[in-house]
C-alpha cells in the first residue's frame, strides 16, 4: 500500500467506464467530487484522483486535460489508463501492460517506457486503439478505444516514466459484448487488484527519483523571500546553492548574506567561495 | 541484462540486428519505423531509463564520419568521428551523453558496411595525408563489444588502410578481441584514466583504474599500441598529488615505448547539459568547482584549468617523450 506520508504522491487515473473503476474507487478509498463534465473521485488523504472519461480518444484527452487543471497535477505525477480490451491473443482475464500504442488514424505510434515494468511480471502488450468496438482482431494485441488519445495528451503534462497504459482482456473473438456487464468487469479487475498495485508501488519509486531531481535546494525559498531576485538570478541562486550543499553541507548560506546586500551581491559572494 | 530491445522495421531482419537480439533471449522485441520515435521524444528522464535501458537497433541514414571538433587530434592534419552507437554501458556522473541525449537508451546502428564505404571515401579523398579516426565518444565500443561486434569487424578494416589511424577510445577491461587479432599498426586503444579514489566516486560500473592499468600493460605486451587520455582533468582539493601518483603508477608497468600518444583535456560542458547534471548528481562535490565562463561554456576556472594543464603536461615529461602529448581542449 501507499505510504500516507509520502508528500510526493501524486496519482491520476482516467477510466472510461465505472465498472472499470468501481474496484480502484473502493481500493484506494475515493470519494466522488464532482459530476459535471465528467465524474472526478479523489482520496482524501492522497493527492489521489481518477476520472470518467466515457468512451473514445476524445473523451479520453478532454477528461485527462480536465483532470489536469482541476486537480493542479504536478509535473512529477503519475498518469494511469486502466480499462477493459479485446484481443485474439490474450486470454480473457488476463492483465496487460502496453508497450506501443498505435491508432487506426494517426501515423505516429507511442512506446511507454520500459522502466515503468521493471520486475512486476506482467505480460507486456501492444495496443490498437480504434473509433468502434473491434470484432474482428485483425491483428494481435489489445485492442481499446481510449488509449491513444490519452496517452498523446499524458505525455505532455508528465515525465514519460510516469505515464502508464495497464488493461484487462474482457473479450476476444467472438464474445457477445452485451453479455459484458458492470459486475463482470468488477470481477474481472478484483482479481488482479494486487497486481495493478504491484504496477503502482513501481511507478512510485520511479516519482520518488524524480522528486528528488526536481526539488528545490536547502534555503532556496528562505532567500527568495528575503530578496528579490529576477528569473535568471533564481536559476543561477538555484544553481549556486546546489553546489555550495554539495561543497559545504556544515555551512548555512544564509550567514553569507548581509543585510544590506543586493541579490547580485549575493550571487557573486556566492560565486566567490565556490571558485575553489 | 536488456529486457527490451525496440528494433527498425528496416533492418530487423538483418544479420547483424538477428545476431545481436539472439544475445537477450529473454528479451521483448518491439517493431519501430524509426529509431527517433523511442530515442527523441522529449519528458523522458536519462537517470531513470539508465537503472533499466532498452536496446534499440537502428538504420544510420546518414552522417557517418563526422568531422573531429577543431583542435581535437593526436598528431595528424585530419581528424574524423565516428558512432555505430549512441549511450553507454558505463554510467559515469560527468559523462557529457547525459546531458546530450533524452534517452538513456542503448542505440545501436547496424549498418556497418554504410559506415566502412564512408570511412574508405574518406580516406581516399586524403589520399596521401594522414587521417585520424576516432571512435567511443558517443558509446564505450569495447564495453558493449560481446554484444555488437564492432571492433571485430572493423580491426579487420582498418588493416587495409595503413596510413589512416583507428582510436578506439575506452575504460573497458575486456580483451577478448584483441586476442582474437594481430595487433595493429594503426590502431590506438586509448584509456580514459583518472586518480583511482576520483574513479571510485566518478566512473560508476566502469572497471577500477588498477584493472584499466593492468589491461592496457597486458595489451601493449601482446604489440597494441596504447593511447593515455587523461580527459576530463577533474579538479578537486588534492589534485596534484592524485594525478602525480596516477601517472607514476601507470608508467611503473608500461613502457614508454608503447605508448603511442597522451592527451589531456579539461572538464567543460554547454549550459544546458550542466544544469541536467547538476539536477542529477546535487551531491556531487566535484560538479561544485565548475562555473559559466563568458563564452556560455561551464568550465572550471581559467586559472585552474592553466593550473592543471601545466602541472600534468611537467608531470608527465618525467615518464614521457613531450612530443607525444596533445591537447584534447
Amino acid at each position: 500500500m501507499i505510504e500516507k506520508n509520502f508528500e510526493g504522491v501524486s496519482v491520476r487515473w482516467v477510466i472510461a467506464l465505472k465498472g472499470e473503476a468501481e474496484e480502484l474507487i473502493k481500493n484506494y478509498a475515493m470519494k466522488r467530487v464532482e459530476t459535471m463534465p465528467f465524474p472526478v473521485y479523489k482520496n482524501k488523504d492522497l493527492d489521489m484522483w481518477l476520472i470518467l472519461s466515457g468512451i473514445g480518444q476524445l473523451n479520453a484527452v478532454a477528461a485527462t486535460s480536465y483532470l489536469y487543471v482541476k486537480s493542479d497535477a504536478s509535473y512529477n505525477t503519475i498518469w494511469i489508463n486502466f480499462g477493459i480490451v479485446g484481443s485474439r491473443n490474450f486470454k480473457v482475464g488476463d492483465l496487460i501492460q502496453i508497450d506501443k500504442i498505435t491508432s487506426s488514424d494517426f501515423k505516429d505510434n507511442y512506446y511507454p517506457s520500459p522502466s515503468a515494468f521493471k520486475n512486476n511480471n506482467i505480460e507486456r502488450c501492444n495496443l490498437i486503439t480504434v473509433n468502434k468496438p473491434e470484432k474482428l482482431f485483425e491483428n494481435d494485441g489489445a485492442y481499446d478505444m481510449e488509449g491513444y488519445g490519452f496517452f498523446s495528451f499524458a505525455k505532455k503534462i508528465a515525465p514519460y516514466e510516469l505515464v502508464s497504459v495497464l488493461k484487462i482482456i474482457s473479450d476476444a473473438p467472438g464474445t457477445d459484448l452485451s453479455k459484458i456487464d458492470k459486475h463482470r468487469v468488477e470481477r474481472l479487475v478484483s482479481k488482479k487488484i494486487q497486481f495493478i498495485e504491484k504496477v503502482l508501488e513501481n511507478l512510485l519509486d520511479l516519482q520518488k527519483i524524480l522528486s528528488l531531481q526536481l526539488r528545490d535546494p536547502k534555503y532556496f525559498d528562505e532567500i527568495c523571500l528575503q530578496k528579490k531576485f529576477t528569473f535568471s538570478q533564481k536559476v543561477t541562486l538555484r544553481k549556486y546553492l546546489t553546489q555550495w550543499q554539495a561543497r559545504f553541507p556544515l555551512r548555512n548560506p544564509l550567514e553569507e548574506i548581509g543585510k544590506r546586500m543586493t541579490a547580485s551581491q549575493i550571487l557573486k559572494k556566492f560565486s566567490d567561495n565556490l571558485l575553489r | 541484462m536488456v529486457d527490451t530491445i525496440y528494433a527498425e522495421d528496416e533492418i530487423i531482419g538483418t544479420k547483424k540486428a538477428q545476431e545481436i537480439i539472439s544475445k537477450f533471449r529473454h528479451a521483448k522485441v518491439t517493431s519501430i519505423k524509426r529509431f527517433g520515435e523511442v530515442f527523441n521524444p522529449s519528458n523522458q528522464n536519462f537517470r531513470i531509463q539508465k537503472k533499466n535501458p532498452a536496446l534499440i537497433l537502428a538504420k544510420k541514414q546518414k552522417g557517418f564520419v563526422l568531422d573531429a571538433p577543431k583542435g581535437f587530434g593526436i598528431g595528424d592534419q585530419n581528424n574524423y568521428y565516428f558512432s555505430h552507437m549512441y549511450n553507454c554501458l558505463y554510467d559515469c556522473s560527468y559523462c557529457f551523453l547525459q546531458g546530450m541525449y533524452n534517452s538513456a537508451n542503448y542505440l545501436v546502428f547496424v549498418n556497418y558496411h554504410d559506415y566502412q564505404n564512408e570511412i574508405a571515401k574518406t580516406i581516399k579523398k586524403h589520399k596521401e595525408e594522414k587521417i585520424t579516426f576516432f571512435t567511443g565518444y558517443d558509446c564505450d565500443s569495447l564495453a558493449m563489444e560481446p554484444i555488437t561486434n564492432f571492433i571485430n569487424d572493423f580491426v579487420p578494416f582498418f588493416s587495409r588502410y595503413k596510413k589512416a589511424l583507428f582510436e578506439i577510445r575506452t575504460k573497458s577491461i575486456n580483451n577478448t578481441v584483441f586476442r582474437k587479432h594481430d595487433p595493429l599498426a594503426n590502431c590506438i586503444v586509448a584509456y580514459s584514466l583518472m586518480p583511482e579514489s576520483l574513479a571510485q566516486i566518478l566512473d560508476k560500473k566502469a572497471p577500477s583504474v588498477s584493472a584499466r592499468i593492468k589491461n592496457m600493460k597486458y595489451l601493449a605486451n601482446k604489440g597494441w599500441r596504447i593511447g593515455l587520455r587523461f580527459d576530463p582533468l577533474i579538479y578537486c582539493s588534492n589534485w596534484k598529488a592524485q594525478y602525480a601518483e596516477l601517472f607514476a603508477n601507470i608508467f611503473k608497468e608500461i613502457k614508454e615505448e608503447n605508448i603511442h600518444s597522451v592527451s589531456f583535456g579539461p572538464l567543460r560542458f554547454p549550459k544546458s547539459f550542466f544544469n541536467k547534471l547538476l539536477q542529477y548528481y546535487p551531491t556531487s562535490e566535484e560538479l561544485s568547482f565548475l562555473r559559466s565562463n563568458d563564452k556560455g561554456i561551464i568550465s572550471y576556472d581559467q586559472s585552474i584549468e592553466n593550473e592543471m594543464n601545466e602541472y600534468c603536461r611537467l608531470e608527465l615529461m618525467k615518464y614521457s617523450d613531450a612530443r607525444k602529448f596533445f591537447s584534447c581542449g
